[in-house]
């Protein structure tokens, strides 16, 4: 019988939401039965040493200045870790685009980050936080020595193939051109004021829930564009514009075409997404 | 005299704590935070709805409480008056935050310090918690719901009564962990060979956010910062430590009252009252939820764009103080006081912290049980 294999969870600068995401994954239990934890910031595991891996999972970003971690310059500790460690599953948006936080491990927002060099034994998933199936998902592919199909940024395509868009309960507002006339309720789509990612934010959430249950633009909140490069951006609850139309228009699409369908939809009048979805009156 | 200085994991972050012995017993103690994230620095020039997205991003086991703390800040500095419903819908998340956080802490952070327990319990029945936030707020961790004006989220019946058959449940299972009556098989069990009355404190509570069942008992006006020794800064109320959370707010409790006079403020009792206030906000989540009126407004649009606010909630640890300061919608200037500031600053032998008083006269081996009996957020601490 085959040795379990060994996984090391470091938190490097950012919040400890990716491991609480992770806890809500339902077979947590099921799934770390199949691996040795070697170490994690808050799951109960060994004393802290720094040693091989077969996984290691980087949660948080890095600072250009020195950050303590464990007794380590966090770089440096990073570093080792990386080096000792087979496959590395760079989890969250910090680690792998910089975030809020800093740096990321993987790239730096659109530039190659600090540990570009090891490119090739990472995969990405970025999320803030990443979805707790993301992250159960890679772990169980590399037990069982799967083949995870990447993209050129190394998210597998299983997730990141999709956008935030896709399984909106607004769909059909959108169809329609209908915006939300102000927050808090059930009618209109969030994209064209409210500052709405999703038709362009790379993510399987709005297609799995959260939670198993909700999703942001299903509680009236726009996607912010967590899984994104450049997330947190600037004006998160108002679309940029230009020229009155959205600056960020959804994925595959031309500028020309978008507008075309948007300006034949908005003149073809929806009667029912007009009004009220309940109507006390009706 | 002995100087040991150890790094304190498996709590949220991590902390440097410097015990000073003589005889084996604790004779001084300091706590030192050597992380900074820059996040009030990050929220300046930014428009103030971002920090509805930025700071939940503080903290991945507490960041809804730094939610409804950043909308009641805004909230405050543009006078705007939320609806019924959106407060009510407010409070059940923010219990919710709170009832995951306690569960996580004594399952996850303090009772493997002590001896080995089965914590997938504890994970199943935060995800359950979890699982009703979201039903709410679309997600969690890192929802963006609450909004200053109100919420985003336009609830149909179905969805509250799912709300309310899934308090019911959780609150029914609840009594496994620790019953209305106080019984606690686990609890009991992890004091089989501790002393219940080790890591007294300084006696001293405050309380500042009015959410919940909570009361107030101070003005957050009289809360100051001060630099210590390390990168956290020290909190103080009219020029004195207080304690903050779970034990501070419910004194008011018979049961947790007799516990209190019985081991005044030891571990046990900041364990219980900790333990039994999940029980006290599933009883108010459960009478609250049924006062909501469906067809208010979820939401009321700002109209100011210039003003100063605080907000001051009881976040799982304790009081949290958010202020803010907007110029023509754009955050001028932000400020975050987070519980664990309160119970750990760093105080001098004379002047103690409740942190640096619950480890005096303690022995060592008993240091990271006591110091976690705080459930220490050092992931807020370096905000």
């Amino acid at each position: 019988m085959h040795s379990k294999p060994k996984v090391f969870w470091i938190d490097a600068v950012g919040c400890n939401g990716c491991s609480h995401s992770f806890f809500n994954y339902g077979e947590i239990k099921e799934l770390l039965d199949k691996i040795e934890l070697l170490y994690h910031p808050l799951l109960p595991s060994k004393e802290f040493k720094v040693q091989r891996s077969d996984i290691l999972i980087i949660e948080g970003a890095l600072k250009t200045t020195y950050f303590p971690r464990l007794d380590f310059n966090l770089v440096d500790l990073i570093f080792e870790l990386i080096k000792l460690s087979k496959k590395v599953i760079v989890v969250g948006t910090c680690s792998v685009y910089g975030g809020i936080f800093g740096e990321g491990v993987l790239f730096n927002k659109k530039k190659e980050g600090k540990f570009f060099e090891f490119k090739e034994k990472m995969i990405a998933l970025p999320g803030c936080p990443p979805h707790p199936e993301w992250i159960a998902y890679v772990i169980e592919m590399l037990i069982e020595n799967k083949n995870i199909l990447m993209d050129k940024e190394n998210r597998p395509k299983e997730i990141y193939s999709y956008t935030s868009h896709m399984g909106c309960i607004r769909n059909e507002y959108f169809e329609w051109k209908i915006d939300v006339l102000e927050f808090g309720t059930k009618e209109g789509c969030l994209f064209y004021d409210q500052g709405c990612q999703g038709p362009f934010t790379h993510s399987s959430c709005n297609r799995i829930l959260w939670n198993e249950i909700n999703s942001k633009p299903r509680a009236g909140t726009p996607c912010f564009g967590c899984t994104e490069k450049e997330f947190p951006k600037k004006n998160l609850f108002k679309t940029e514009t230009f020229m009155g139309i959205p600056a960020n228009i959804p994925l595959g699409v031309g500028k020309r075409a978008y507008l075309t369908i948007a300006g034949i939809a908005k003149s073809l009048k929806n009667e029912r997404l007009s009004k009220r979805l309940i109507n006390e009156d009706n | 005299m002995k100087i040991t200085k150890k790094i304190v994991t498996k709590i949220e972050g991590e902390a440097t704590l410097k015990l000073y012995k003589k005889d084996f017993l604790i004779e001084f103690a300091e706590i030192e935070f050597w992380q900074y994230r820059g996040m009030e620095e990050y929220l300046k020039n930014r428009a103030y709805m971002d920090a509805c997205v930025i700071n939940p991003r503080i903290c991945g086991i507490c960041g809804h409480s730094h939610l409804i703390a950043t909308s009641k800040a805004i909230e405050n500095a543009l006078d705007i008056k939320i609806g019924n419903k959106a407060k009510i819908l407010r409070e059940i998340t923010l219990g919710l935050e709170i009832i995951q956080n306690h569960i996580k802490w004594f399952y996850l952070t303090l009772y493997p310090s002590v001896k080995e327990i089965n914590y997938f319990k504890a994970l199943e029945f935060s995800k359950e918690i979890s699982k009703i936030i979201a039903l709410i707020a679309g997600q969690f961790p890192h929802n963006s719901y609450a909004i200053p004006g109100g919420v985003t989220c336009d609830l149909t019946n179905l969805e509250i009564i799912k709300v309310k058959n899934s308090l019911s449940k959780m609150f029914d299972r609840y009594q496994e962990i620790m019953s209305v009556d106080g019984k606690s098989l686990d609890l009991e069990e992890l004091f089989s060979d501790i002393p219940k009355s080790i890591g007294k404190s300084l006696n001293r509570f405050l309380i500042l956010g009015n959410n919940l069942y909570f009361k107030s008992n101070g003005n957050a006006e009289f809360v100051k910062e001060e630099d210590s020794i390390s990168l956290n800064k020290n909190v103080l109320y009219k020029d004195k430590f207080y304690e903050v959370g779970p034990l501070a707010r419910n004194l008011e409790n018979d049961l947790i009252k007799k516990v209190y006079e019985k081991y005044q403020d030891s571990i046990y009792t900041r364990i219980f009252a900790r333990l039994y206030e999940v029980n006290l906000i599933f009883e108010y989540l459960l009478k609250i939820v049924d006062e909501m009126d469906i067809n208010e407004k979820n939401y009321i649009k700002p109209i100011k764009k210039n003003g100063k606010g605080i907000g001051v909630i009881e976040a799982p640890r304790g009081s949290l103080i958010h202020k803010i300061e907007i110029e023509d919608e754009k955050i001028k200037s932000y400020n975050i006081i987070v519980p664990t500031q309160f119970n750990l600053s760093n105080g001098t032998k004379d002047k103690l912290s409740p942190a640096q008083a619950s480890l005096i006269g303690e022995y060592e081996q008993q240091s990271d049980l006591i110091f976690k009996c705080f459930d220490i957020c050092a992931v807020c601490v370096s905000h």
